[in-house]
C-alpha cells in the first residue's frame, strides 16, 4: 500500500511540475520594464562603503541632484527619473547579487554607471544584461575591453579608456621628459594591465614598475613603494591607481620628504578626495594630472557653474569635486538619451537613440564622444593640467589643450574639438 | 639605504602586530580561547579614543581612555559571553568550535553596531607627534618620532606584563587559573575574576594596537578599514608564530612577521601582500609546530 | 527520499520567479559547502577557517579546464572535486601536526592568501578572474527556460547527489571512525583506528565537496576571481554549519536558507522601520552575527539535535515515571 501511495505522489508531483513549467512558458503581456506613465526607473551599483568607496560614494548624490532638478522641470516627457542605488562594496559577487535585485526585483529599465572593471565583467557574464536586452549605460570604468560590441552588446562606455590615458601620458612624457627615469605604480589587475598596454603602445620605458595588490594600499605599504622608487632614483613617478592608493602614496611621501615629479592618473587623481585624507595641498603642487571634463574649480565654464550650483543646493556643505562633476555629467547625458528615446521609451529605443544621436549629446567633456551604430565608445581623450599650490588641477598655461587617441595603435593627436554650448537651463531639448 | 628602510618598515609594522599578538596571548593564557573579536574590540576602543580626542583634544588623554574603555568592554564580554559559553557549550563536538564561532559572531556584531552608531565614513585621529621621517645625512629614513614611540610602548608593555605574570601573586593566579582551574580554586584563587582580568588586560593592549595602527597610517579609520582586518589576521598569525603561550613569543612573532613580510614585498614583489603571511606561517609551523617559544602539548591519555 | 526531493524542486523551479530561482541556486551551493564543514568539523572534529580557499581551488580548476581545453561541464566539475581534494589532503597532512588554534591560524592564513595567488599567474586570470561559462540550457527545454533555472537545476542536482554521498559516508565505517577520533583520540587508537589517516581522509573528502561547491558558485556568478572567495565566505560557512547543527547533516538546508534569506529579511525589516541609511546597510550583518552568537549559546548543537534531545529527555522521564508507577 505504502509503495503505491508513494508512486501516486511522485506521479502527481511530476504532472504538477510539468503543468507548472508550461504555465511559466506563456510570456507575460507587459509594458516596458521600468517605465510607467509617471516614472522611469534606473539602477546603479557601486562601492558606497569600504576601502574602495573613497570619493566614489558621492556619485549617487550627484546624479540624483541632477535628476531632481530635471524632475522639477518636467522630467522626461512628464516622467520622473528615479535612481535606485545599491552598495556592492567593490566586490564582484555582491555586484552580481545587487544587479540581480535591480533587474529582477526593482525592475529597472536600465543599469546606470556601474563602477569597477571586475564588477561590470562579473555582471556581464552572470546576470548577462546583453541577453536580457538590459542597457548598461555609461559604465564607470575605463577598461578598454568594454568597447567590444560583440561581447558587451548593450554596454556603453563613457570614460576614456585606461589604454587611451596611458598613451596620452606616454606622449606627454616623450615630449617633456625625454631621457628622464620613469617609475610606475599600478594596480595588480586588469585596471593595471590596460595601462601597461597603453604605455607599451606609446613606447614608454620604465626604470621600475611597482604593482600593488588591490586592497592592500595602506600607508605602510606606501612606505615600501617609496623606498623602491627612491632606490631606483626615478625622476618621474606615475600613480596609476585608485584614490586610496594615490592618497596613501602622497601622504607618506610628505612624511618621508620624497618629492619626485608626480603624474596622477585620472581615476585616483581627484584633488579634493586626496586632500580629505590629510595629504597636505603642497604635496600636489606641480604634479601633472589629466581630465576629460573641465577643471572642477573653473567657474568660468558654464557646465561647471551650472552643475555646482545645483549640487550646492541639493547637497549643501559637500565639496564639488571630480566625482560629482562626472556623476552629474553622466546623469545629464542619460537624460538626453531618455528624451531621444521617444515619447514611449523602450530599452531598444533608448539604445538606438544613443547609437544614432549619442555623439551629439551635449555634455561638459572637452573631447568628443564616439557613439555610433558600430561603436559604444564614449569619450576619447584628456587635457593635461598641473595642480596649483592649493592642490587644484587646472590646465597648463591656462587654456585647455586636449589630446585624443584610441585604445589601439592609433596615434595621439591634438584635438580641435569645439564643445557646443550647453542647452538652455541645462535640460535636454 | 633601501635595506635599512626595509628593516625599519618591518620593525614598525611588526611592533603593532606584536601589540595585537600580546592581546591574543593574554586571552589564551587566561582562558584558553582564541578571541577573534580582538580586532573588533581594538576598533571599538579606537572609536572611544576618537570621542575622547574630539571632546578633549589631546591624544595623550585619548590613549588611556581607549585603554580603559577597551579593558572594560573586554571584561564585559568575558563576564557575559564567555561564561554563558562555558555553561552551555562546553561538551560535544561544538566545544572546540564554539568559542571561535562566538567570537567571530561578536566581531560581526561589533562592526555592525559601530557602523550604526558612528556611520561607515572615515573618521580621523591626528598623530600626537610627528610622523615625518628622521633625516640623517640628507636622506630620510622610514622612521619617525611616532614610530619610535610605538616601539617604546611595546617594549614597556612587554616588560610590565612579564613582571606581572612572573613576579606577582596576581600573575601566578592568572597562570594557575588557565592551566589548572580546579586546583587554583582550591587554593583560594577567585578563578572567574582572574579570567576576567586577563581579558581586560587584552582589551587594553588591543586598544593601544588599534590607536597606533590608525595614527601610524594617515589617521583615517572606519569600520571597514583594511587596517583592522590586517590587524586581526597578522596579529593572530604573529601570536601563532610566536607560540600562543608566551608574551615574549608574541613580540618576537610580531617582529619576525613584520620584518619578513617587508623584505618579501620589497625584494620579491609587492603584489604578494596577501600571500606572504600565509607562506611564512606555513614555513614556521612546519619547522616548529608549536611556534617559536611554544610549549609542545603533551599527550593526555 | 532524495528522489522525492528532486521532484519537489523540479516543481518549485517552475512556479517561482527568477530571483528566487537564482537564490535557490545559491542556497544549493551553500548546502553543499556547509555539508562539507559538518563532515569535517562536526564529525571529524577539525576546525577549518579556510574552506573558502578550498572552494576557490575547485572553482579555478573547473574554470581553467573549461577555458584551456573546453571540456564538457561534467568533467570540469569532477576536476574541481579532485583538485580541491588534493589540496585538502595536503592541508590535512599539515593539520595532523597542528592542533586547535594553530590549525585555525593556518586555515585562516590560507583563506586570505590562497585566492590572491591567482594574481601571480596569468593563466589564473588575475584579479579580474576567469570566465566560467556553463553554456546555455539545451534547446530541448524550450526557449523560455532561463539561464538561472538552468543554474538551479544543475546546482540542485549536485546538492542532492552530494547529500546522498555524504549521508552514506557518515553512516559507514569511515563516519564511525571520525566520530570515534573526535571523541577520544587515544581510545580510538586503542580500538584499532588509524586516527591520523582518518583525519586526513576527512579533510580530503571535505575539501573535494567544498571544491564542487566552489565550481557551482563560479557557475552562478559566471566568473572566478579572488574577490569571490573572501574571508567572509569561510566565516559564513562556519555560521551556516552552526545554524544547521554542527552534527546534523539534515539541518544543512536551514543554515543555507538562513544565510541567503537573512540579508533580504533584514532589508525588508529595516525599510519597514524606515530607519536611517547606516541602520539599513548594517542590519543584515548585525542579525546574522547576532543569530550566530545566540545559536552557539543556546542551541549549540543545532535546532534538530536540540529538538531530538528534548524529545529523548521527555521520553526518558515518561518511562521513568511509568517505572515508578509499576513499583
Amino acid at each position: 500500500m505504502k509503495a503505491l501511495n508513494r508512486r501516486k505522489l511522485i506521479t502527481a508531483s511530476a504532472v504538477l511540475a510539468i503543468v507548472g513549467l508550461a504555465a511559466t512558458a506563456i510570456p507575460a503581456q507587459a509594458a516596458e520594464v521600468g517605465v510607467s506613465s509617471t516614472q522611469i526607473k534606473l539602477g546603479m551599483t557601486l562601492p558606497m562603503t569600504g576601502t574602495a568607496s573613497l570619493g566614489y560614494n558621492k556619485i549617487p548624490g550627484a546624479a540624483k541632484a541632477y535628476f531632481d532638478y530635471l524632475n522639477a522641470n518636467g522630467g522626461i516627457n512628464g516622467r520622473k527619473v528615479t535612481l535606485v542605488v545599491k552598495d556592492d562594496r567593490y566586490v564582484p559577487t555582491e555586484a552580481v547579487a545587487k544587479t540581480n535585485e535591480l533587474i529582477l526585483k526593482d525592475k529597472v529599465m536600465a543599469l546606470l554607471a556601474p563602477l569597477g572593471t571586475a564588477n561590470v565583467k562579473a555582471v556581464a557574464s552572470s546576470v548577462n544584461p546583453a541577453r536580457r536586452g538590459v542597457p548598461v549605460l555609461f559604465v564607470n570604468t575605463g577598461f578598454s575591453g568594454f568597447a567590444d560590441i560583440k561581447k558587451y552588446k548593450t554596454t556603453y562606455t563613457v570614460l576614456p579608456s585606461y589604454v587611451m590615458e596611458a598613451k596620452i601620458m606616454g606622449q606627454y612624457i616623450k615630449e617633456n621628459f625625454a631621457g628622464k627615469k620613469i617609475g610606475l605604480l599600478y594596480q595588480d589587475d586588469d585596471f593595471g594591465t590596460d595601462a601597461l598596454a597603453g604605455f607599451k603602445s606609446a613606447g614608454t620605458n620604465f626604470t621600475i614598475k611597482v604593482p600593488y595588490a588591490s586592497g592592500s594600499q595602506t600607508a605602510a605599504a606606501a612606505a615600501g613603494w617609496i623606498t623602491k622608487f627612491k632606490a631606483a632614483e626615478v625622476d618621474v613617478v606615475i600613480l596609476f591607481g585608485v584614490s586610496s592608493a594615490t592618497s596613501a602614496m602622497l601622504g607618506v611621501a610628505a612624511q618621508l620628504k620624497y618629492a619626485p615629479q608626480w603624474m596622477l592618473g585620472s581615476v585616483g587623481g581627484d584633488a579634493t578626495t586626496i586632500k580629505l585624507t590629510g595629504v597636505p595641498a603642497g604635496v600636489l603642487y606641480n604634479a601633472i594630472g589629466f581630465s576629460p571634463v573641465p577643471a572642477t574649480t573653473d567657474m568660468k565654464d558654464e557646465y561647471v557653474k551650472f552643475f555646482s550650483d545645483i549640487y550646492a543646493k541639493a547637497v549643501p556643505g559637500s565639496p564639488f569635486d571630480l566625482n560629482v562633476l562626472l556623476g552629474m555629467n553622466t546623469a545629464f547625458m542619460t537624460a538626453q538619451a531618455l528624451k531621444a528615446a521617444g515619447p514611449r521609451p523602450t530599452r531598444k529605443s533608448l539604445m538606438a537613440a544613443i547609437d544614432s544621436k549619442g555623439a551629439t549629446f551635449a555634455n561638459s567633456a572637452l573631447v568628443p564622444a564616439g557613439y555610433s551604430k558600430t561603436s559604444h565608445v564614449g569619450l576619447t581623450g584628456y587635457w593635461v593640467g598641473k595642480y596649483s599650490p592649493t592642490g587644484d588641477l587646472s590646465p597648463i598655461g591656462g587654456t585647455y589643450v586636449t589630446y585624443t587617441t584610441d585604445s589601439g595603435s592609433g596615434p595621439v593627436v591634438k584635438s580641435t574639438y569645439k564643445r557646443p554650448a550647453m542647452p538652455a537651463k541645462g535640460l535636454p531639448n | 639605504m633601501q635595506l635599512l628602510n626595509t628593516l625599519l618598515i618591518g620593525i614598525t609594522a611588526g611592533s603593532i602586530y606584536a601589540l595585537m599578538a600580546i592581546a591574543f596571548v593574554l586571552v589564551w593564557r587566561s582562558t584558553r580561547v582564541v578571541n577573534f573579536a580582538q580586532a573588533g574590540m581594538a576598533l571599538l576602543s579606537t572609536y572611544f579614543g576618537y570621542e575622547a580626542v574630539s571632546r578633549i583634544g589631546s591624544f595623550w588623554v585619548a590613549l588611556p581612555v581607549a585603554m580603559i574603555g577597551g579593558a572594560l568592554f573586554a571584561a564585559l564580554v568575558e563576564l557575559i559571553l564567555m561564561r554563558l559559553l562555558v555553561k552551555h557549550a562546553s561538551s560535544g563536538p561544538i566545544a572546540g568550535v564554539a568559542p571561535i564561532i562566538a567570537t567571530l559572531g561578536l566581531l560581526g556584531v561589533i562592526r555592525s553596531v559601530i557602523s550604526m552608531i558612528w556611520g561607515g565614513q572615515d573618521l580621523r585621529i591626528v598623530a600626537p607627534i610627528s610622523n615625518n621621517g628622521f633625516t640623517i645625512n640628507g636622506s630620510t629614513l622610514v622612521f619617525s618620532p611616532l614610530k619610535l614611540l610605538v616601539l617604546v610602548v611595546v617594549a614597556v608593555l612587554l616588560i610590565l606584563l612579564t613582571i606581572l605574570f612572573q613576579k606577582t601573586n596576581l600573575g601566578l593566579a592568572l597562570r594557575a587559573s588557565a592551566h589548572a582551574p580546579e586546583i587554583a580554586r582550591l587554593s583560594g584563587v577567585r578563578v572567574d575574576s582572574v579570567r576576567t582580568l586577563g581579558w581586560a588586560l587584552a582589551g587594553a593592549a588591543g586598544a593601544v594596537a588599534g590607536l597606533f595602527q590608525t595614527v601610524n597610517g594617515n589617521g583615517n579609520f572606519s569600520p571597514d578599514a583594511i587596517d583592522f582586518s590586517l590587524l586581526l589576521v597578522s596579529g593572530f598569525i604573529a601570536a601563532v608564530i610566536g607560540g600562543l603561550d608566551s608574551l615574549l613569543g608574541a613580540v618576537l612573532g610580531g617582529l619576525f612577521l613584520g620584518v619578513t613580510i617587508s623584505f618579501v614585498l620589497m625584494y620579491i614583489s609587492s603584489g604578494l601582500f596577501f600571500i606572504a603571511p600565509f607562506i611564512i606561517l606555513l614555513i614556521v609551523l612546519f619547522i616548529r609546530p608549536q611556534g617559536i617559544i611554544g610549549v609542545k602539548a603533551g599527550r593526555r591519555a | 527520499m532524495f528522489i522525492l526531493g528532486g521532484v519537489v524542486l523540479y516543481f518549485l523551479s517552475g512556479v517561482v520567479d527568477e530571483l528566487r530561482v537564482y537564490q535557490g541556486a545559491t542556497i544549493a551551493v551553500y548546502v553543499i559547502a556547509i555539508a562539507s564543514i559538518i563532515l569535517l568539523t562536526g564529525y571529524s572534529g577539525q576546525v577549518s577557517l579556510g574552506h573558502g580557499a578550498l572552494m576557490a581551488v575547485g572553482a579555478y580548476a573547473a574554470a581553467v579546464l573549461r577555458i584551456e581545453f573546453n571540456l564538457p561541464i561534467i568533467l570540469c566539475f569532477v576536476a574541481a572535486v579532485l583538485a580541491a581534494a588534493i589540496g585538502g589532503a595536503l592541508l590535512g597532512a599539515a593539520a595532523a601536526r597542528l592542533s586547535g588554534p594553530y590549525l585555525a591560524g593556518t586555515t585562516l592564513a590560507l583563506a586570505i592568501g590562497l585566492p590572491s595567488l591567482a594574481n601571480q599567474f596569468a593563466v589564473l586570470g588575475g584579479e579580474q578572474g576567469l570566465l566560467f561559462d556553463v553554456g546555455f540550457p539545451p534547446l530541448a527545454l524550450g526557449e523560455e527556460f532561463t539561464q538561472y533555472k538552468w543554474f538551479f537545476w544543475i546546482a540542485a542536482l549536485a546538492a542532492l547527489i552530494s547529500m546522498w554521498v555524504i549521508r552514506n559516508l557518515l553512516n559507514s565505517a569511515y563516519g564511525r571512525a571520525w566520530r570515534a577520533g573526535r571523541g577520544n583520540e587515544v581510545a580510538a587508537q586503542l580500538a584499532g583506528i588509524n586516527t591520523a589517516r582518518s583525519k586526513v581522509l576527512a579533510f580530503t573528502i571535505s575539501a573535494g565537496i567544498a571544491g564542487l561547491a566552489g565550481a557551482l558558485l563560479a557557475m552562478t556568478i559566471g566568473t572566478v576571481s579572488p574577490s569571490a572567495f573572501p574571508l567572509a565566505l569561510s566565516f559564513s560557512l562556519l555560521t551556516g554549519a552552526v545554524l544547521s547543527g554542527i552534527t546534523t547533516l539534515g539541518g544543512v538546508i536551514i543554515g543555507a536558507v538562513v544565510l541567503v534569506a537573512i540579508p533580504e529579511i533584514a532589508d525588508v525589516v529595516a525599510h519597514r522601520l524606515g530607519s536611517s541609511e547606516s541602520v539599513t546597510t548594517n542590519l543584515p550583518g548585525l542579525i546574522v552575527s547576532g543569530l550566530l552568537i545566540l545559536t552557539v549559546l543556546f542551541v549549540p548543537n543545532g535546532p534538530v539535535e536540540q529538538h531530538r534531545a528534548r524529545k529523548a529527555k521527555h521520553a526518558a522521564q515518561h518511562t521513568s515515571s511509568k517505572k515508578k508507577d509499576k513499583h
